[in-house]
């Protein structure tokens, strides 16, 4: 193969343009996937454009109405070992820290997880569950798409050509509890079947958003899962009810850690499985 | 890995027959087709693109048409290569058309298909249902030509 050209653009415009110049140029954040995918020639670009260098893709930053934003550029570690997401955005958290393993977390970016876009990824489901947007920026500009719309199937996203990820938007945490629960082969794996949950509790009730992922070709969701995890919060028989409306919605294929049928089979049981932990971290507040 | 698929086409067997064996117009219902070439009237060459998010792979077919009995079957084999590399795709492929029930004919298409090489890394369960996915768009591409044609 041939040596890619190198790009080092030091504002998101540069690096926009750059992408929309160069003829089969990708973005290279972290590493952690596109490096991957070279060494395996799955991924052949022809100019790379590196995002390292510029300030505003790397850590996350509050916002005025005390939501947060996660640059493209920012480590798994760092977001994993971020104490100010809590509450409902704990999920995001809790799904950061059980990617693969230290040096992939220590070098991996949520920019280039989600662009990658593998559905059994542990990002994709969480950033669902946190009713999450991404923020996208092409040479004309900015766009935000809702996480429940940005993964649209296999390994592709909302990004058309020329765009790439320069960073996720959280809404303001809510207290309750926000977990993630994973069902790998071994420790750091990709995910067989994994949930994403998020319990937001006032004096109004209980609301759960809640995502599957591993089981489909994007996060699986279903409004009547939602629905009846929210009404009956903790109750086994909603949340049984809940597990069957994701397997139903799932469209699970064999591969070389599951089979589909155990796939539909699982998502049931640890939908139950998350939601009784989820129960237990709100009474434990 | 097994593919297979059907659908229904408003127009009769023997005009589907003839369309679904004219490689011009199968150029342009083939998802990703980007050249056809007539070797002999059993054999074909034909350049395809398939594209898996950030992956793209072009490779070379060549389709051999091994059975025909017009107009209700015809069985072909199909070998290719993505260029240079060590990635090879082979296929069984067995078309069957039979009129459908209130008109119309229905395509049966039964494919074995193999993957070897770069792209045999990605799961077989995920590019099965690209795959099927691929035959979906080829039978919207199809039915759109031939009920076009029909009804100007």
């Amino acid at each position: 193969m041939s040596v890619p050209g190198y790009h080092r653009p030091k504002s998101v415009e540069d690096a926009a343009r750059l992408l929309a110049e160069t003829d089969g140029a990708r973005c290279l954040s972290g590493g952690a996937t596109l490096v991957a995918m070279m060494n395996a020639s799955l991924a052949e670009p022809k100019a790379i454009v590196s995002l390292a260098g510029i300030p505003e893709l790397a850590g996350i930053a509050e916002l005025a109405n005390g939501g947060f934003r996660i640059g493209a550029m920012t480590r798994h570690a760092a977001t994993a070992a971020d104490a100010r997401l809590a509450g409902t955005l704990a999920v995001l958290r809790d799904a950061a820290r059980q990617i693969a393993n230290p040096v992939v977390r220590n070098m991996g970016t949520i920019g280039g997880s989600i662009g990658f876009a593998d559905p059994a990824a542990d990002y994709p489901p969480a950033l669902v569950a946190a009713n999450a947007e991404v923020e996208i920026v092409n040479a004309a500009g900015r766009r935000r798409v809702a996480a429940r719309d940005f993964f649209v199937d296999w390994y592709t996203t909302a990004c058309g050509p020329g765009e790439f990820v320069t960073g996720v938007h959280l809404p303001p945490p809510r207290p309750g509890a926000g977990l993630y629960r994973k069902l790998a082969r071994v420790s750091g794996d990709f995910a067989i079947a994994s949930v994403a949950l998020s319990a937001a509790r006032d004096a109004a009730g209980v609301s759960v958003r809640i995502a599957v992922g591993g089981c489909g070709p994007r996060p699986i969701r279903a409004d009547a899962a939602d629905a009846l995890l929210s009404a009956k919060f903790g109750d086994a028989a909603a949340a049984a009810a809940a597990g069957e409306a994701l397997a139903a919605a799932a469209d699970p294929v064999d591969d070389v850690r599951a089979s589909a049928e155990y796939r539909r089979l699982v998502i049931p049981r640890l939908v139950a499985e998350t939601v009784a932990h989820a129960r237990a971290a709100l009474e434990a507040r | 890995m097994r593919i297979e698929g059907s659908f229904v086409v408003a127009a009769p067997r023997e005009r589907v027959f003839a369309e679904i064996t004219n490689p011009a117009l199968m150029a342009g219902c083939i998802p990703g087709c980007e050249a056809i070439e007539v070797i002999d009237p059993k054999t074909y060459r034909a350049r395809i693109l398939i594209e898996v998010g950030p992956i793209k792979a072009r490779f070379n077919l060549v389709v051999e048409v091994k059975e025909e009995a017009p107009p209700e079957r015809v069985v072909s084999v199909t070998r290719g290569e993505e260029g240079t590399r060590a990635s090879v795709i082979s296929s069984n492929n067995e078309l069957v058309l039979v009129p459908a029930e209130g008109g119309g004919t229905e395509v049966k298409y039964v494919s074995e298909v193999s993957v070897t090489g770069r792209l045999g890394k990605f799961g077989l369960g995920m590019m099965k249902k690209k795959a099927e996915a691929l035959g979906a768009k080829f039978a919207e591409n199809f039915r759109g030509k031939i009920e076009a044609a029909a009804a100007s």
